[in-house]
Formats: structure tokens, C-alpha cells, sequence
């Protein structure tokens, strides 16, 4: 038995097979899982320009072409969730994209090692919380009548409670506060790993000629780790239309819907409360071609400027 | 290194542990506080008397979530989830990993673009929705197991991970006539403990979290935790009976705190002795294939 390489391109199939079979049956159970529940779904975006009968199967009953589309083009609650998750993903990028940055810059100022290690470690863990904790905690600091915020609000500053958790505009302030929270610490791993690979002579040598801490991290750290600030850059912008929707669901209310109905959360009340599935649909797909759009763009604009990609 | 003593310095050392103060503040308060919430008496919470330190100490609370059989049946539920979906996928993730980390097989390429081009673009929910229905999967467990049995990230970890295995070891193996199975089972999997506690935790997190899944697929009786605590939150149902008095909210205060708590106990408890594998996930699936 030989393992696969370059001289195997000259034998015959048969005797390929007979040699690595065993990783071909490997691969036909997970395969099998793959192609029904992620391409199937992916096929099963036809639903799209078919209308759907309940109870006449996933696929639809006749061809209606672009129908949904336009139905949906004329929609003004799709025009507010569309709006709403651009204005919510780019406001959430503008702050949540450098503040990893600045907490990783500091965290490895740290001197005393004991306590940055505690530090580290803590600041990841939230994103290992679910998100319905996160919100359950969130309404109780938060709630008008036993919160800790309003109850402040009212004892020392003598104002009125808030109902933060209903009020359009608290609403992209607090999802975005949360985000911090969620995943400022996971983020920096990446931002400390490429802090960790700059060559400490460097900094050694701006020491020599008197330059201080805030002169380093601008002179030295900033454009060091900047390859790695450009790539995560570029990651964020193809994501812009994927946000986190479970948590926009959780926090969503109907006093809120103005600002918090999201492409996402029309699609679920439009496809599964009202069981509008082809309407729904069309909605999904509509948002996946511009999400991959995004990616693939932005992928290419990375390879251009950095030489480096994600795929 | 003179300018360890200067003013400037140690100006700039205070400010940068007086961030990571409130850092680790910020992270750790709102446990804190769940935790003082629900071992405090419901007149002190009434009162507004609780901050971070429970007043009038009781367990009542939690004694009491245990006695309600959704709670009970809930934890349950996602314990039998947690468990059943993490093995599942950690199979089927090794199967197919395995293979994959092959660069010369063939088709592997092709495979490769497969996995790739499935993270970008995916079927959406109501697909996703109609394929489950139609396979007869609402109402029943696997509708939780199955859809996300493969996370693309933690199979192209398994996968980076297969490929810096040295191939001499498995070409040793091959001429003492181990055939692939073999391979896999006694050299690959014994070699991989990291690699696949990393995507155990990952994966045994995800399943401990959702509930998504579980709101549109399942009945109550067998929704998992996390959305018994989303209905606790939401008031689509009751904790428990409704105590008959007219501190309802507060006693629902504790309680729920005490739902949260127990909740997320498993993953605050684990967590410091297992993050070393959690934070090793992003550096391996940095080092692209």
C-alpha cells in the first residue's frame, strides 16, 4: 500500500480504488449528511420563483417567476428591515471593529503576567454564554421597575424609569453594547497573536532613541499588526448583512420593530408565523446573493491589497 | 531601560490596568449579580436591597425550579442534546475530515469548494424549515441533532489539524499493513486529543445554547433549557403556579435568576479548566489549508 501521490496519477482507476477505498467509504455517510442538509436547502431556493400549496410538497406547484420579487420590491416593511440591518451592521462595525483592536493593544501593555492571564481569560468568556442568558440577564439590569440602571436613575439622579428594552432608541445602542460584551475579548485573540509576532528588538531599538510607550504602539505596534487589521476589515464588511439574528429576535418587541425588524426577522415572521414560505423565501434569497456578493468582492479587494484572502 | 521610572510611564501602566479592572468588571458583574438575585429573599428584592450581595441568604428559588417538571425535564432535555449532538457531529465531522485532509485524493478539490462555497451561501431559513417537515423530523429530537450535525469552521480545523500529523507516521503504519480505518482509529484520533476536544467544546457549546431550533421545530415537552428560560423571559409560560400572592414579579425575579444561573453553571464552572482548548481553536483555524 502506498499513500496518495503524484505517481498515482498514472495508474488506472481501478487500482486507485482498490488502494483507497476504505477513504472513500469514510467519506459517503458525512457526504451524504452535506448534500441533503446544505445543498438540498440551497435547491431549495427555487421556492423563490414557485408558489407554494401547503401540503403539495417543499418544492412548490408551478413556476411563477419573478412575482415575489417584486411583490416584496414594493414593500415598505421590507425596505425598513433592509435599512435597519445596514444602518444596525455598519454602526455595530464603526464601534465594535476597533474596539478589539485597542483592547488588544492593551492587554499585552499588562505587565504583571498573573493578571493579564486572568484578564484574558475572563474577557472570552462571555462569548460563550448563550444569547438568551445574555438577554435574560440584559432584561433584568435593564427592567423599569427592579433594574439596577433605572432604579439608579431614579434614587440618585432622581429621574423617570425607562423602559429600555421597548424604547426605538435604545434599541441599536444596547444590541451594540452587547456585541462588546459578547465578543470583545474573542475578537483580540487574533489582534494578540499578531501582537505577540512582532520582533521585540524593534521595540527595543525605539527605547534606545527615546521614544515612549504611546510613540511605540503608534509607530511600531499599529502598523505592524495592520495586515491583520485590513484582513478582519474586509472579513466584517462581506459579513455586513449577516447579523446576529437570534439575538435581534430575542430583544425584539413590537414597540421596538421600527428600528429592530431586520431582514432576518422578517423573514422568520413573514416564512414561519404567517407562513408566507415562497414570499419568505425570496426575501432570504434576495439577502444571500447580496451576502455572497459582499464576500466574494470584498475577498478579492483583500487578495489586491494584502495578498491575502479567506479563500 | 531608564524609562521604566519615568512619570510618563507609569501614568500610562495605571491607565492600562484601570481598563483591564473595568474589563474584568464588566465581564464578571452581571453574574455576580444573577447569583445575589436568586439566593436573596423576595422582600429584599422587593425592596430593591440586592446589589451584588444576596440579602436574607435562602435557596428557595432553587429548590423550587427543581420541583417544576418543565424546568427538570428541560435540563434534561439539553443534557441528552448536548451529549447525542456532540457525538454525532464529532463522527461525522472525523469521517469526513479525515479524507479531506488528504490534499492529493481525488476529488478532494472538488470536495474542498463544496465545504467552502456552503459557508458563504447557505438555504436560508424557510428551505432549511421545509426540508426538516419534510423529512418528517418536526416534533421529534433529531430536528435538533441533525441540521447543524457539520459546522464547516470546526471540520476545516479537523482538517488543518489532520494535515500537520507527519505522514511518516501513517506510511510506518501502511508497511506494518494498517489499512485507512485502522489508521484512523490507532494513530490519527490517539494523536488529535486537542484537536478534538477543541471541536468537542465548541460543538457541545453550541448545542448547549441553541434554541432556536428547538422554538421552531419542537414540542414543549421537548424543548431544551435555553428556550424554557427564553419563555420565563418572554411570559409565554408560567415557571411554575403562580404562588397565589402579589409579589408574583419578584418571586419570578429570583426564580428566573436561579433558571440563569443553573443554566449557565455547567459552561462558568468548566470553563476556566477547558479555555486553553477553546482559545487553541482560533490558532489552528488561522493557519489556513
Amino acid at each position: 500500500m502506498k499513500r496518495p501521490d503524484s505517481a498515482d496519477q498514472t495508474i488506472t482507476t481501478r487500482k486507485y480504488l482498490a488502494r483507497y477505498w476504505q477513504l472513500y467509504l469514510m467519506i459517503v455517510l458525512p457526504l451524504l449528511y452535506f448534500i441533503i442538509f446544505k445543498y438540498v436547502p440551497m435547491v431549495g431556493n427555487v421556492l423563490a420563483f414557485r408558489r407554494y400549496r401547503p401540503g403539495m410538497g417543499a418544492w412548490g406547484t408551478e413556476w411563477v417567476g419573478l412575482t415575489y420579487f417584486r411583490r416584496f420590491f414594493e414593500d415598505p416593511a421590507f425596505w425598513r428591515a433592509f435599512r435597519n440591518t445596514l444602518v444596525l451592521s455598519l454602526l455595530n462595525l464603526v464601534v465594535n471593529f476597533p474596539i478589539p483592536i485597542i483592547f488588544a493593544i492593551l492587554v499585552n501593555e499588562v505587565r504583571h503576567l498573573a493578571f493579564k492571564k486572568v484578564v484574558q481569560t475572563v474577557s472570552y468568556m462571555p462569548r460563550f454564554i448563550s444569547t438568551v442568558v445574555v438577554i435574560a440577564i440584559l432584561g433584568e439590569l435593564l427592567s423599569p421597575s427592579s433594574g439596577i440602571v433605572n432604579l439608579f436613575r431614579m434614587k440618585v439622579l432622581g429621574q423617570k424609569a425607562i423602559y429600555f428594552m421597548n424604547d426605538t432608541t435604545f434599541f441599536r445602542l444596547i444590541y451594540i453594547l452587547v456585541d462588546t460584551w459578547q465578543y470583545t475579548g474573542w475578537t483580540a485573540i487574533i489582534y494578540l497573536a499578531a501582537i505577540t509576532a512582532i520582533p521585540q528588538d524593534l521595540y527595543e531599538a525605539a527605547t534606545i532613541d527615546g521614544a515612549n510607550k504611546s510613540q511605540q504602539i503608534l509607530y511600531i505596534t499599529i502598523p505592524s499588526i495592520m495586515p491583520t487589521i485590513m484582513v478582519m476589515l474586509i472579513l466584517n464588511v462581506g459579513r455586513l448583512l449577516s447579523l446576529g439574528f437570534e439575538k435581534v429576535l430575542l430583544m425584539y418587541t413590537p414597540d421596538n420593530s421600527m428600528v429592530s425588524d431586520i431582514i432576518d426577522t422578517l423573514v422568520y415572521r413573514t416564512g414561519l408565523a404567517n407562513q408566507n414560505y415562497s414570499y419568505a423565501t425570496a426575501i432570504g434569497l434576495f439577502s444571500g446573493i447580496i451576502g455572497i456578493i459582499l464576500v466574494a468582492g470584498s475577498n478579492s479587494l483583500s487578495k489586491r491589497l494584502t495578498g491575502d484572502g479567506i479563500y | 531601560m531608564r524609562q521604566y521610572k519615568t512619570f510618563s510611564y507609569r501614568l500610562f501602566n495605571l491607565f492600562v490596568n484601570l481598563v483591564m479592572l473595568t474589563s474584568l468588571l464588566l465581564c464578571l458583574t452581571p453574574f455576580v449579580y444573577m447569583i445575589a438575585l436568586s439566593l436573596s429573599s423576595p422582600k429584599a428584592i422587593i425592596n430593591n436591597e440586592v446589589f451584588l450581595w444576596p440579602k436574607g441568604f435562602n435557596l428557595e428559588s432553587y429548590k423550587q425550579i427543581f420541583t417544576y417538571p418543565n424546568f427538570f425535564h428541560a435540563y434534561g432535555n439539553t443534557l441528552f442534546y448536548t451529549f447525542a449532538g456532540s457525538a454525532i457531529s464529532l463522527g461525522l465531522m472525523v469521517l469526513f475530515a479525515y479524507p479531506l485532509s488528504k490534499s492529493k485524493l481525488r476529488g478532494q478539490k472538488t470536495l474542498m469548494k463544496l465545504v467552502i462555497f456552503s459557508m458563504f451561501f447557505t438555504g436560508g431559513l424557510i428551505p432549511n424549515y421545509l426540508l426538516v417537515s419534510s423529512l418528517h423530523l418536526v416534533n421529534t429530537r433529531w430536528a435538533m441533532l441533525l441540521p447543524f450535525a457539520i459546522n464547516q469552521f470546526n471540520l476545516i480545523l479537523l482538517i488543518n489539524f489532520f494535515r500537520s500529523i507527519p505522514n511518516d507516521l501513517e506510511e510506518a503504519a501502511i508497511i506494518d499493513g494498517l489499512d485507512y480505518f485502522g489508521i484512523l482509529i490507532r494513530i490519527i484520533l490517539p494523536l488529535s486529543g486537542a484537536a478534538l476536544a477543541t471541536v468537542g467544546l465548541y460543538t457541545a457549546v453550541f448545542f448547549w445554547n441553541d434554541w432556536f431550533n428547538g422554538l421552531i421545530y419542537l414540542k414543549s415537552s421537548q424543548f431544551p433549557v435555553m428556550l424554557f428560560l427564553r419563555n420565563i423571559v418572554t411570559g409565554t409560560s408560567m415557571v411554575g403556579d403562580a404562588a397565589g400572592s402579589g409579589d408574583k414579579t419578584t418571586i419570578a425575579i429570583s426564580i428566573k435568576s436561579a433558571v440563569i444561573i443553573t443554566s449557565t453553571l455547567p459552561i462558568i464552572v468548566l470553563y476556566p479548566f477547558l479555555q486553553r482548548y477553546f482559545v487553541k481553536g482560533v490558532m489552528i483555524g488561522a493557519v489556513k489549508g
